[in-house]
């Protein structure tokens, strides 16, 4: 993420680290069901688009479940 | 981790599959079924906190593989009580086993991070931070980004609150991780996203208005 990508932050609106929390493990399944997660839980994305840890941890539970078959 | 945002989760109607009624039923009931219930989730998180430090190598270079276990262990004894404490809040609209897993991810990562700043002084964000910005590789828009830096800068001074800029600054510029600068100031992951959820809105309104950015859809925090 650039400097500027950075300070701006996402365009959309967002959730807040609470919910990115509450909704990340139907927002993974979704994705990896090959569902559109965008719509089930708005503003999810753009949270994982401006958190870094948010997504970090985001990238981690795919990963995982992806491990898990 | 702290206050939530503009954006909300919609209602849903969860339907829970019967694996996960199974969980739930045996860690709220009583017994050696619980018990044995207790042994399976926390070797499940233990997995999942393994797995995560595993995937952090790198930030943990130099601690012994018996710490990483023991931070491992650390993580999943915290994840379980996390999931205890919210068992009731699990609806089924996961598996259960995923819905468990985030919880050891979030404490192996929060303690991978902090144990890889432990010791460490957290850098001021730095004066010249404009010169961390990469530039744009087209000559067209040379002009352009170096203008909107320039806007940026005088934003970030004049639009933004001392401490809207410090941990705006601290965790874009200074790459620190929000939960190790939640750690040090006492507060939450949450809500230090919050504040830099109000500043990137107030440089993003500045710069609408000053005809810098296209942004119909920014609303004045």
């Amino acid at each position: 993420m650039s400097l500027i990508d950075g300070l701006l932050g996402p365009e959309e609106p967002e959730l807040g680290c609470d919910d990115c929390f509450a909704g990340l493990d139907r927002y993974v399944e979704l994705e990896l069901a090959g569902e559109d997660p965008d719509t089930r839980l708005p503003g999810l994305r753009a949270h994982l688009a401006g958190c870094l840890a948010c997504r970090e941890e985001h990238e981690s539970l795919r990963a995982l479940l992806a491990e898990d078959g | 981790m702290g206050a939530g945002l503009a954006a909300t989760l919609p209602p849903v109607e969860p339907v829970m599959d019967p694996e996960s009624r199974a969980w739930v039923a045996a860690l709220a009931g009583e017994g050696g079924d619980r018990e044995a219930a207790l042994d399976r989730l926390h070797a499940l998180l233990l997995r999942a906190a393994r797995f995560e430090l595993a995937r952090r190598r790198g930030q943990l270079a130099g601690l012994p593989a018996a710490e990483r276990d023991d931070l491992a262990t650390q993580a999943a004894d915290d994840a379980m009580m996390g999931v205890l404490a919210r068992l009731g809040d699990f609806r089924g609209l996961s598996r259960f086993t995923t819905w468990a897993y985030k919880f050891a991810l979030l404490e192996a990562a929060t303690k991978a991070r902090r144990l890889a700043w432990r010791d460490r002084e957290l850098p001021r964000p730095p004066e010249d931070w404009v010169a961390l910005a990469d530039p744009d590789g087209r000559p067209e828009a040379a002009a352009e980004h170096a203008e909107l830096l320039a806007a940026l800068r005088t934003a970030v001074a004049e639009v933004l609150t001392a401490q809207q800029r410090e941990v705006l600054l601290t965790v874009v510029a200074g790459r620190v991780p929000l939960d190790v600068l939640a750690e040090r100031r006492g507060t939450t992951r949450g809500a230090l996203y919050k504040t830099i959820h109000d500043a990137r809105r107030k440089l993003r309104v500045h710069l609408v208005e000053a005809g810098l950015l296209a942004g119909e859809e920014v609303s004045r925090p």
